[in-house]
């Protein structure tokens, strides 16, 4: 980058310098990033097709069921591709993403594209409230503790922090269920309704539980970077130029240590979505991941493999944007 | 900053993470012995109905019984060798794999392989953990073997990952370009000198992904991925006792405290060693 600058010694050049230079730094990285994210993007493709020949038998033979004639199993791998060669089998693997085609349900019918489309978006929405509630949690004890000088406060919280992160989900969500859903009766012990807020009544207890796991992982990460900043030198120029409290603690505090934070968000998504799909099974939510336990449990295998192929991409999509968010937020930010 | 005695001598210094490091040591030993101890001394079988069933805890049934008249006492503390067991293993194939694999790519010279090998693990760290080890198992079957070789297949990417990084690191260390000019051979250098640095690393990772390890066999047993029954197992415990929940809570109950209780040990145990190694590094 240096080399451009000093090939043009002007002084007028000189004083575009430091824009030029983030300018340029910004679409190194996005063309890194998205070079990274595309070929990271075909490993999981290749690992996702070449899965299902993990199997013992022959996928085609446990769809069709154990009487099934030699003739109708030679019709079906025809229909499926099967008896073509495993590099064109790739092929048509690939351009069928691209198409959006994904294969179809061995039992249903229905597409996966279909399938996931219809299931996804709830999936999606306990994601984004666990992401909402964890945010909203993990600020202020951050906050509170970074601020405290009492050294118990912090053990307390280291503590209670690493606890937390050594309890099983799916035993709290039970208990929550039992006590929450059926001795309080503030939330619906199975069933769902589709619209907006009416939703939330199902879906808040899910995403609390996943925040068990969120919180402490974002409160330690944001409370270190937030110690980090409380030691910086423009701190204390805010404390002395007397700046207003909530001014005080979004741009001399929070802004400048949130970078790590968002970066770590994005990567906690592929752990979210792990938490996501047991609590759709124990609060029986149409979501994606209740899908997939269906289709393990039948042997549905391009049902799978097609969860599988998104769970991935979007946990690709979600890093990629939280490095590109981490970046902006500090530029200090050097990315690996 | 010593602090002094009365007398002047200066008072031992209990050193940092000590006490989180013993009480969770005592609190492992004393589930492992309690899984070594109970099974044996038990009137009961873990695996043979027969006994009146959903009785509530008392004297003769300390945790109670399950929907089957079995004793779930004995049933939560035969399960620590397979809980505990399974996650182990589970954690120590690919602690060793990831960290021999990304030791060698650490230091290898050849840019392809490099490159080749390090975006399949980005690939393979892309998935999402928990998904990635329930489809291996959709199509390898379930069963504890099957979590292993799930786990197993999945895991050594993280660690070679770590691994690779540190070793880059290790590499150029003067301990190692010292052997390299005594002339030591490759093999002597990598074993001895190399991976031992690299996996201080990676084997304090371990650690925190036991307790990862332990509370993900008992989920995929709660999900029916597990143990096959009538083999006695916490999540699969769980999965049966909720049925009955709201009857009886103590087949759910009790086995859903064991688990917490030994992630909660371990994660004390990693937490103190955390502590000791900072304080270590910062000397």
């Amino acid at each position: 980058m240096s080399n451009i600058n000093e090939s043009f010694p002007l002084a007028d050049v000189a004083v575009e310098e430091p824009r030029d230079k983030n300018r340029l730094a910004l679409r190194r990285l996005l063309y890194g990033r998205i070079l990274r994210s595309l070929s990271v993007g075909f490993w999981v493709s290749v690992i996702a097709f070449l899965m299902i020949r993990l199997s013992p038998g022959d996928p085609v033979q446990i769809a069709l069921g154990a009487e099934a004639t030699e003739a109708s199993v030679k019709q079906m791998r025809h229909e499926l591709g099967l008896d073509t060669s495993i590099f064109q089998q790739f092929y048509n693997f690939i351009t069928g993403i691209f198409q959006g085609d994904l294969g179809k349900s061995f039992y249903s019918g229905r597409t996966v594209t279909d399938i996931v489309g219809t299931h996804l978006p709830v999936t999606l929405m306990v994601i984004a409230l666990s992401i909402l509630l964890g945010v909203i949690m993990a600020i202020p004890i951050a906050l509170a503790v970074a601020l405290s000088k009492n050294q118990l406060v912090t053990y307390f919280f280291r503590a209670s922090t690493s606890i937390s992160l050594a309890l099983p989900g799916f035993f709290l969500a039970l208990v929550g269920l039992l006590y929450f859903g059926i001795k309080l009766n503030w939330a619906p012990s199975a069933g769902y309704e589709g619209a907006f807020p009416g939703n939330l009544r199902y879906l808040w207890l899910p995403a609390l539980v996943n925040c068990g796991s969120l919180v402490p992982v974002l409160s330690r990460v944001l409370h270190s970077s937030l110690m980090d900043t409380l030691d910086e030198e423009f701190v204390e120029t805010g404390v002395i130029r007397g700046v207003s409290k909530i001014r005080f603690y979004w741009s001399y505090l929070l802004r400048p240590s949130l970078a790590p934070t968002v970066v770590l968000l994005s990567y906690m998504v592929g752990v979210l979505i792990g938490g996501t799909v047991i609590m759709e099974t124990i609060f029986s939510l149409p979501g994606i991941g209740r899908e997939l336990i269906t289709a393990v449990n039948t042997k549905d295998y391009p049902v799978v493999q097609g969860v599988v192929l998104i769970f991935g991409i979007i946990v690709v999509f979600f890093s990629f944007i939280g490095d590109l968010l981490g970046y902006l937020l500090d530029r200090r930010v050097t990315l690996s | 900053m010593t602090k002094l005695k009365k007398n002047g001598e200066p008072r031992r210094q209990v050193r940092e993470g000590t006490f989180g490091l013993y009480t969770g040591f005592a609190m492992f030993g004393a589930l492992v012995l309690a899984g070594l101890i109970v099974p044996v001394i038990s009137k009961y079988d873990p695996n043979q109905p027969g006994l009146p069933p959903m009785a509530p805890p008392s004297r003769d049934y300390l945790f109670g019984t399950d929907v089957l008249g079995r004793d779930v006492f004995t049933r939560v503390f035969d399960a620590v060798f397979i809980d505990l067991g399974t996650a182990l293993i589970g954690v120590s194939i690919p602690l060793i794999v990831g960290t021999i694999i990304g030791t060698l790519l650490g230091i290898s010279r050849n840019k392809k392989i490099n490159a080749v090998v390090g975006s399949l693990i980005d690939g393979i760290n892309a998935f999402p953990f928990l998904i990635f080890v329930i489809a291996l198992i959709a199509f390898i079957g379930p069963g504890i073997t099957s979590i292993i070789f799930a786990l197993s297949l999945v895991n050594w990417a993280r660690y070679a990952r770590i691994a690779r990084t540190r070793a880059v690191v290790v590499n150029h260390q003067g301990y190692v370009e010292a052997a390299r000019t005594l002339g030591y051979s490759k093999a002597r250098i990598l074993f001895k000198h190399i991976i031992p640095n690299v996996s201080s690393e990676t084997r304090a990772y371990a650690l925190s992904d036991f307790i990862i390890v332990i509370i993900a066999v008992a989920a995929l047993s709660f999900l029916g991925l597990g143990a096959p029954p009538p083999q006695a197992e916490w999540g699969a415990m769980i999965r049966d006792g909720n049925q009955i929940f709201q009857i009886a809570w103590w087949p759910t109950i009790f086995p859903g405290l064991a688990l917490c209780w030994a992630g909660i040990t371990v994660a004390f145990i990693a937490e103190g060693l955390q502590r000791r190694l900072r304080e270590t590094n910062s000397k």
